[in-house]
């Protein structure tokens, strides 16, 4: 029966094909459009360490004089309170960084020096992020301690510097050093760039920028703090720093730290060591105020900090408003046609066809256009998205269809004309045969 | 036809119009929203930025992570601006038209209690500079103005026993003063009532460097405060050059910031020398790529909504072919049909329009949650509405004219 009804349903399209195509063209343009924005939503909101993000966690302390107990506390760390929580060792792993740009000099004479991003951090860096090495590997702890002059580079640098090979080993000169390359990574791309994120609530919803890609150079925190001196930026501070790039001993905060912890049962433990650590402060002066320390998990510092770009967003409600409009227009369009073959409907039901299988013949075609619509809507989302691919944000080259989100276009795509087919199936179902026979 | 049948008709076959209505209620919400949006948008493009825009050159970011420019280092590249070929004036300068790196904002009060924020510009000689129109009273005098940087503006130095000269645009004008002349006026800020401002000079316009905030006739909410550039850390200035003589200008620029200021930049200079019209270009960036996406959405709407309506209403027709037979045979013109199905779309597309305009405000209501957006102001909703209407009229204009040609035969066939 299915087969008859789809014949049916092929040689009802053909019959108008500008109605057809307007049917086909409606639904396509509006699957098209949410696609494409649900696509990015569903990119930029997703979770950047799947399996581990519960157990990641962001302390917070305020170093800040000029705050209150009130008040929320900086979104990074001083020198000083960074380092005490981190030589604690009270989490599972634990891990300081911060982010400068170097100059990177290449051994090749003939190449220009290049100033790029370099991230400087602890050991567990690796470990706790679940970062994935193609050669090489991690530095160890005691490359921390000793500031040992090595890194570990991106996968995109490697090909850009090695044309891919295993250049474990090989040297990269970063600003007046040598640095030995110890691993290189596989690719590598969280989205957002969750260990950097800060800051959101001062961006006013414009927070594509948290999407960059990963710095290519990774040095040990320590090491990179020698290696770059000088080039260092606060996060904020509350007083001039002494000495500008220089921010070791100076009034501002510009460590990122973060722990893990394993077991859901110490999470509370480590909170309240954390407030201890700043009620400790406050008792050696250090800090005025201590009842403001937080601990964030991954997750709820992403969303603390807004992460979602508003116009990322708002893009996707007006994509879903254009297809509420698109479905309405189509439930339209399709009643028309059902019910311009009141006669045809009559006629079957005269010769015996039940009401269920004239609801089926014309679900039957809805699915039919539903799928049309799909594949053209498809074709429309790999558009939409080239386009945004062509776009200077952070997030341009994230922009692509996954397995799920293929999937949902096709589901979306026939589930909508479903939908939007149900009620003039209905309403055919219902013509009644004896009068549309008498009209012939 | 009277008004109480064509209810009764709608009423009877009330599937068809419903779904328009509903159609024309969600292109009014959206078109609604999309229209405010579009214009926070325009505002900031279209204000009149009260420069003279040929001849500004703007130079910003000159900036060392390793040395605090002193107030002479800084007045010493201002001279030599001055004097490079080409150029008629310079002013060292924190805060400029188009750049939103650094900001000064002041939360303005009148002696009425009236309250406005603003943005504010520093630097010597910026009237001149940036070649502001003065309309009432006169620029600062040389002997005014006072050093601004990293020490002098800390709690150790004096406050200056005198109110603060400033000079405000006509529009704060109108807004603080309601209408009086301001000069000679005090003013004085929220945050530091202690410290007094006085009125000396009033511009036509001046343009703020918060483009977001520069709508809904904010655009001009700006002061010059008479304050010279002490030791900083970032350096910006403003050029006016003659625009004859633009290319051995900007060349001369380019060659006086290296020479000032090349051994202290270092090795990452990230200075830039530009245009007013390519700083402004580059600012209006997200704004315009923002309008290409509204204005595409508008057109897929509007041109699914026409479609909608054209289907709709030509199905519509095509059920009543015999009624209107029998109408023409029973004498009604053709311009009767053609108004009947006109004034019918109206009906139902003014419903859809009420319902559209409920749904606006709450969509709205939606978009002021999750996007920061000021709310909806009312006279949105009956330009959005009519809009649509107009729209409904053309969409229906096709069918309409197919049902006015029908002929009166049609009423004596297959009865």
């Amino acid at each position: 029966m299915f087969g008859y009804y789809l014949d049916l349903a092929l040689r009802s399209l053909g019959r108008n094909k500008v109605l057809t195509a307007l049917m086909v063209l409606a639904i396509a343009v509006g699957i098209g459009a949410s696609m494409t924005t649900l696509t990015v939503v569903h990119l930029l909101s997703g979770d950047p360490l799947p399996g581990r993000s519960q157990a990641i966690f962001y302390p917070q302390v305020d170093a800040d004089p000029k705050n209150k107990d009130s008040s929320e506390p900086l979104d990074m760390l001083d020198y000083r309170s960074a380092l005490d929580l981190w030589s604690a060792k009270r989490a599972d792993r634990q891990v300081m960084l911060v982010q400068s740009q170097v100059r990177l000099n290449t051994a090749d004479a003939g190449k220009p020096a290049v100033m790029m991003p370099m991230l400087s951090a602890t050991a567990d860096f690796f470990s706790m992020f679940n970062v994935p090495f193609r050669y090489g590997g991690p530095w160890s702890e005691q490359d921390d301690a000793s500031r040992a002059r090595v890194a570990v580079i991106t996968d995109d640098l490697n090909q850009k510097l090695f044309a891919g090979e295993n250049s474990v080993g090989r040297v990269l000169r970063l600003r007046n050093s040598d640095v030995r390359i110890v691993g290189v990574l596989k690719p590598w791309r969280p989205s957002p760039q969750f260990y950097a994120v800060r800051g959101g609530r001062f961006a006013a919803g414009d927070t594509s920028d948290f999407y960059a890609k990963p710095e290519d150079v990774i040095t040990p925190f320590f090491t990179g703090l020698d290696v770059n001196d000088g080039n260092f930026q606060q996060f904020t501070c509350w007083q001039m720093p002494p000495h500008p790039g220089h921010l070791q001993d100076s009034p501002c905060v510009w460590v990122a730290f973060w722990v893990q912890i394993n077991d859901a049962n110490r999470v509370a433990a480590y909170r309240r060591f954390v407030a201890d650590y700043a009620a400790q402060q406050q008792a050696i002066g250090r800090f005025t105020h201590s009842g403001n320390t937080r601990m964030r998990s991954l997750m709820g510092w992403l969303d603390f900090n807004g992460v979602l770009p508003s116009n990322v967003r708002l893009q996707a409600w007006l994509a879903v408003a254009f297809l509420a409009i698109c479905l309405v227009n189509m439930i339209g369009l399709l009643l028309a046609k059902f019910l311009r073959r009141s006669g045809e409907i009559g006629l079957r039901r005269a010769l015996g066809a039940s009401r269920a299988a004239v609801f089926a013949q014309y679900m039957v075609e809805s699915g039919l256009i539903g799928l049309i619509g799909g594949v053209c809507g498809w074709l429309l989302t790999m558009a939409g998205l080239w386009f945004i691919r062509q776009q200077p944000v952070a997030y341009a080259d994230l922009a692509r269809l996954d397995v799920p989100m293929f999937l949902l276009t096709f589901v979306a795509a026939i589930g909508a004309s479903l939908l939007a087919g149900a009620l003039p199936a209905v309403r055919a179902c219902r013509v009644v045969p004896a009068w549309q026979l008498k009209s012939l | 036809m009277s008004l109480r049948i064509m209810f009764k008709m709608l009423q009877r076959h009330a599937l068809m119009p419903t779904l328009v209505m509903l159609q024309v209620a969600l292109a009014c919400a959206i078109l609604c929203n999309v229209l405010f949006l579009v214009w926070q948008r325009v505002q900031p493009m279209v204000a009149p930025s009260g420069l003279a825009e040929d001849e500004l050159v703007l130079v910003d970011q000159i900036f060392s992570r390793t040395h605090t420019f002193s107030a002479a280092e800084a007045h010493a590249g201002q001279l030599a601006l001055a004097h490079t070929p080409g150029v008629r004036s310079a002013s060292s300068a924190l805060g400029l038209p188009m750049i939103g790196m650094v900001m000064v904002d002041y939360n303005l009060k009148s002696p009425k209690g009236v309250t406005v924020g603003v943005n504010g510009y520093f630097g010597e000689g910026l009237v001149k500079t940036l070649g502001l129109q003065l309309v009432e009273g006169r620029d600062f005098l040389p002997s005014e103005y006072r050093d601004f940087g990293i020490t002098q503006q800390s709690s150790d130095v004096d406050k200056p026993s005198s109110p603060e000269p400033v000079i405000i645009t006509q529009s704060l004008e109108r807004q603080l003063f309601d209408g009086q002349s301001a000069v000679g006026k005090n003013l004085s800020v929220t945050d530091d009532p202690e410290h007094g401002y006085f009125v000396v000079g009033v511009v036509r316009h001046l343009l703020r460097n918060q483009l977001t905030l520069a709508t809904d006739g904010r655009g001009d909410n700006t002061l010059l405060a008479a304050k010279r550039i002490g030791d900083t850390a970032l350096l910006s200035y403003a050029v006016r050059i003659d625009p004859a003589m633009r290319d051995v200008a900007m060349h001369g620029i380019s060659e006086t910031v290296k020479r000032q200021f090349g051994a202290e930049m270092g090795e990452d200079a990230q200075v830039r020398i530009a245009t007013y019209a390519q700083t402004r270009h580059e600012a209006l960036k997200s704004q315009r790529a923002a309008l290409w996406l509204f204005a595409g959405v508008t057109i897929a709407v509007i041109l699914v909504t026409a479609i909608g309506i054209m289907g709709l209403t030509g199905f519509w027709v095509q059920r009543r072919t015999r009624q209107i037979g029998i109408q023409r045979a029973l004498g009604a013109r053709r311009s009767q049909v053609l108004r009947y199905f006109m004034l019918e779309n109206l009906l139902i597309a003014g419903g859809g329009v009420l319902v559209g305009m409920a749904l606006a405000y709450v969509a709205n209501g939606l978009l002021m949650h999750y996007y920061e957006l000021p709310r909806l102001p009312w006279n949105y909703l009956p330009i959005g509405g009519a809009a649509v209407l107009l729209l409904g009229q053309l969409a229906v204009l096709a069918p309409a004219r197919r049902a006015a040609e029908v002929p009166p035969v049609v009423a004596t066939r297959a009865i």
